[in-house]
């Protein structure tokens, strides 16, 4: 099946206005799956400034344009600059060998650690990013 | 199934909850050099594609490394 154009659209949209954006289940402050809390929490590390888009209410239709934008159907998804950088076990690689700080040109943190399972104290994202079908 | 895809390819998998359905696999393979991790990872992915589709499969966690290199 196709991905419905105008919800692509609208994705592709929040790629050029986002140099920073997540995929994720759930939302930053109360994430729905482990892995997508597990980036965000290598985010929240770097202190890098994101935007973040819930995907379970249109988990469907966004696999679709995801599959289509990126070869990728799973979700969390991080891109950067509008390229997909990986879904959860890339990023927390990225993070622990210093690649993510660089290509987010944020700091590595002293003791960086694969962020477990701990929701982050503060995030410090964007308002929770929308979107809509039509 | 990857070995058959990417020839040359040194691949671990583990059964991490013992259910089967759960798994992560370590792919070393002359291919991945000078690709991006996600390209790497596509490549992987798409070689057990079918296992996913048949519902064998439900997880798949993946570490990608280049021969010669230690594993990232």
């Amino acid at each position: 099946m196709a991905a419905n154009p105008e919800l692509k659209q609208k994705v592709e949209e929040l790629l050029r206005e986002n140099p920073v954006l997540l995929f994720m289940k759930g939302t930053p402050q109360m994430p729905r799956c482990g892995f997508s809390m597990r980036v965000v929490g290598a985010l929240e590390q770097l202190g890098v400034e994101y935007g973040a888009v819930d995907v379970l209410p249109l988990l469907g239709p966004l696999r679709e344009v995801t599959g289509e934008i990126a070869d990728w159907s799973t979700f969390p998804q991080l891109y950067v600059n509008g390229e997909l950088v990986g879904g959860c076990d890339i990023v927390e690689e990225m993070f622990e060998s210093g690649e993510l700080a660089e290509m987010l040109g944020a700091e590595q943190p002293q003791h960086a650690e694969a962020p477990g399972s701990q929701a982050p104290p503060n995030p410090q994202q964007s308002p929770p990013l929308r979107v809509d079908q039509g | 199934m990857i070995e058959r895809a990417l020839p040359g390819a040194e691949v671990e998998v583990i059964d991490e909850t013992g259910g089967g359905d759960h798994l992560r696999a370590t792919v070393r393979a002359p291919q991945f050099a000078g690709r991006t991790r996600i390209e790497q990872h596509r490549l992987v992915k798409n070689a057990v594609q079918a296992r996913f589709d048949d519902g064998s499969i439900h997880a798949l966690s993946i570490k990608c490394a280049t021969p010669g290199k230690p594993s990232r």
